[in-house]
């Protein structure tokens, strides 16, 4: 007599928890409200708090939409992305994803062109084959050399180099001070790969700024002689003892600190490090564009921004106004520039107009985004039509350290070659 | 009278026949369907991003010779396979015998002996990271000792990384050997040890004579088991190399799932994963089939 009671009631509770979750997931939500999904990534500039207030605000402005957010394990959210793709799972929005490795497969959706072209300081700078998948709202500079003014000054460094006889004579005088004269994070694939981005950028991309169409399009090779000549000056500054010997295994985070701490002299990273300047002693610190041979300016930028949409969102025309609070909200914007180091691209607004607080290093650094220079995109992190293909990423990073001990330049970028001949097939 | 004595013999069998079908169910649905679901994909170009995926016969079989970094990511595999197999075999062996008592302290021992096991790989790899990275307290108390002058790369060289993951692995092992060697040791019947005794047999010689013949089948599970174990080896890989620096340390499991899930290549990736199996089920029987062989002879 008292099981079918008990047996009665645990399948209505199960009933009863099955519908609440499937509320909950599911397309209705509470009342009118749909739901969507958003896949984001943390970060120490980018903390959960950020997240949520940023969804928080955005969501007031676009009633009817219940944001779940969604966080990657890691910082690789494309493949996160990939993972919960094969899933069945896509998020309905995704925070700065590499839209290059979704669109062959039909999975964003584009933002409307007008609304583009209405806000943003370069409408065109994510734009991938003739769309634009992800609101330019921003942009960084991968990488700029940061350096402690004190350390150089010790050394007698006198001014930050401005070509590269100038570098190598500053790495050479603060290696001879006892000062480890260039910081690499080596055991994080993407932060080991610094130098070798700052390298191609400058003497191959500032020379032909469609070299990475002319790869595409199989004009040019990684193995090419003058890759080659440019990629040997990264086995300079390893034999030359100019990094820390045991650099591979620096995790990012440790190079941040070991850097801010005065351990060594110079950073190469990209500008979100600006976010990580202590703000008690930030005027020591100062910044310069990799050095070129004949001390001609190349910046290797990236046009960052916000969230693409998935084409099989739940309410793409939802989706894509949340998209759009979202990338115009002043107060994600500030704490953008505050925390991440972000270069404001909004139209009509200067950086006094966010009310933020930055830094001389953030100025003398953004200084390179407003003046006219040779602006390239940046060598595995342009999210446009520059984007290297699926997997080349990965490859290039393995490249980055591997030459770190090994001094067969030619084979580790044939190697590359190879992969990206895969990767295309 | 007969009748209902047939439905109670009835009862338990169908019982019995209901749980068999759940578990083959469970296998088949988890297990048979999903390794076939991956031999029918490692004959495609299957790319979860792509539109269409087509039918490529044996290419990605043959591609598989040409391939440098899974011929590396097969070299660190069945080094470390072999290595910590060995090594976490020899450790389970010495900590089974020296926690081979009965008093409450020797349990609580073997309780800490035990503990790695218990532990996830993921865990296990953030906590030896704290410990091996360049600021991490092995090269703090190395450099405070004056062992070491400045912070020696462990996880920055690839032969160190190897090693480092090596031995971490072994560490993690050596709790489930332990265990498997302290229940073969107390199997063995103590007559055995006392007419060794009084035959004035003694120390490494009766180790040699009794105790090692007599754990014979407890090495046999042990060194299979340790074998597939590291033959499938990922998570601590993933977190504390990411099987860098520059792949030296990148198994077959961690190859897989990066030609999935970061270049996209999943037809490929499957195929790498039918050689895994075929190489993990090819191992574990030679090594098996040795060691029962061994079983008999001793």
């Amino acid at each position: 007599m008292i099981r079918k009671p008990l047996l009665a009631a645990c399948v209505a509770g199960l009933l009863a928890l099955t519908a609440a979750c499937s509320g909950g997931g599911g397309a209705g939500g509470e009342g009118d409200e749909t739901a969507l999904t958003y896949l984001v990534f943390e970060t120490p500039s980018l903390t959960a708090k950020f997240w949520d207030d940023s969804i928080a605000a955005a969501q007031a402005e676009v009633p009817g939409a219940k944001i779940n957010k969604i966080v990657a394990p890691s910082t690789d959210r494309d493949a996160y992305a990939k993972q919960l793709q094969q899933s069945g799972q896509f998020p309905d929005l995704l925070q700065s994803i590499t839209p290059a490795n979704f669109v062959g497969a039909g999975l964003l959706k584009p933002y409307d062109k007008t609304w583009i072209d209405a806000n943003f300081l370069l409408p065109s700078a994510n734009t991938l084959k003739g769309e634009v998948y992800i609101p330019p709202t921003n942009s960084q500079i991968v990488p700029q050399v940061y350096y402690n003014k004190e350390l150089f000054t010790k050394a007698g460094i006198t001014a930050p180099p401005k070509n590269w006889a100038e570098f190598l004579d500053a790495c050479a005088k603060l290696k001879a001070a006892g000062t480890t004269p260039i910081e690499l994070g080596g055991a994080d694939p993407f932060a080991a790969s610094m130098p070798l981005v700052g390298i191609i950028s400058a003497d191959i991309l500032g020379k032909n700024r469609n070299w990475l169409q002319d790869r595409h399009a199989d004009k040019v090779k990684f193995a090419d002689a003058d890759v080659v000549t440019a990629v040997r000056k990264y086995r300079t500054l390893v034999g030359n003892g100019y990094f820390d010997k045991g650099a591979l295994g620096v995790k990012y985070a440790d190079s941040i600190t070991r850097f801010t701490g005065g351990k060594s002299a110079m950073y190469p990273m990209g500008s979100w490090f600006l976010g990580s300047v202590p703000r008690e002693n930030a005027d020591n610190f100062g910044s310069f564009p990799w050095p070129t041979d004949d001390g001609s300016v190349v910046v290797p930028f990236v046009g960052g921004g916000s969230m693409a949409i998935s084409a099989k969102a739940r309410d793409t025309a939802l989706a894509e106004k949340f998209g759009q609070a979202w990338s115009l909200n002043p107060a994600n914007l500030k704490a953008l520039i505050e925390t991440d180091g972000a270069f404001p691209m909004i139209k009509g607004k200067t950086l006094d107009d966010y009310g933020v607080t930055v830094t001389q290093v953030f100025e003398d650094s953004y200084a390179y985004v407003t003046e006219q220079n040779n602006k390239v995109n940046a060598i595995g992190w342009a999210t446009n039509d520059d984007a290297l293909p699926p997997g080349l990423n990965d490859a290039f990073y393995s490249s980055a350290q591997a030459l770190f001990t090994s001094d067969d330049v030619a084979g580790e970028l044939k190697k590359l070659d190879d992969a990206w001949k895969t990767a295309t097939q | 009278m007969s009748g209902p004595r047939r439905r109670r013999r009835g009862t338990p069998d169908r019982g019995l026949a209901l749980l068999a079908a759940l578990a083959l169910g469970l296998y088949l649905v988890f297990l048979v369907l999903p390794l076939l679901l991956s031999l029918r994909s490692s004959f495609t170009n299957e790319n979860p991003l792509r539109a269409t995926n087509d039918f490529i016969g044996l290419r990605n079989y043959t591609e598989m010779a040409g391939d440098d970094q899974l011929r590396a990511s097969l070299k660190v595999t069945l080094l470390l396979a072999f290595g910590v197999t060995v090594a976490a075999n020899a450790l389970g062996v010495g900590f089974a015998i020296l926690l081979n008592r009965t008093s409450l302290s020797y349990r609580v021992m073997r309780t800490v002996a035990f503990l790695p096991q218990v532990l996830s790989g993921v865990i296990v790899g953030f906590v030896w990271q704290t410990i091996l990275t360049q600021n991490g307290v092995l090269n703090t108390a190395l450099m405070t000792v004056g062992i070491l002058d400045e912070p020696y790369p462990w996880l920055g060289s690839p032969n160190a990384a190897l090693l480092c993951i090596g031995v971490v692995v072994a560490w993690v092992l050596s709790g489930f050997t332990t265990v498997v060697y302290l229940a073969a040791l107390q199997s063995i019947p103590l007559e055995l040890h006392d007419m060794a005794s009084l035959d004035g047999v003694r120390g490494s010689q009766r180790f040699r004579t009794v105790t090692w013949p007599m754990i014979a089948p407890g090495t046999t599970i042990s060194v299979t088991i340790s074998l597939i174990t590291v033959l499938k080896l990922y998570d601590v890989i993933a977190v504390l190399t990411a099987g860098g620096p520059a792949n030296s340390t990148q198994s077959t499991a961690l190859y897989i799932v990066k030609l999935a899930f970061t270049s996209d290549r999943v037809g490929y990736a499957s195929a790498v994963a039918m050689l895994l199996l075929a190489l993990s089920a090819l191992v574990a029987l030679t090594v098996t089939g040795a060691l029962r062989r061994r079983e008999v002879s001793l």
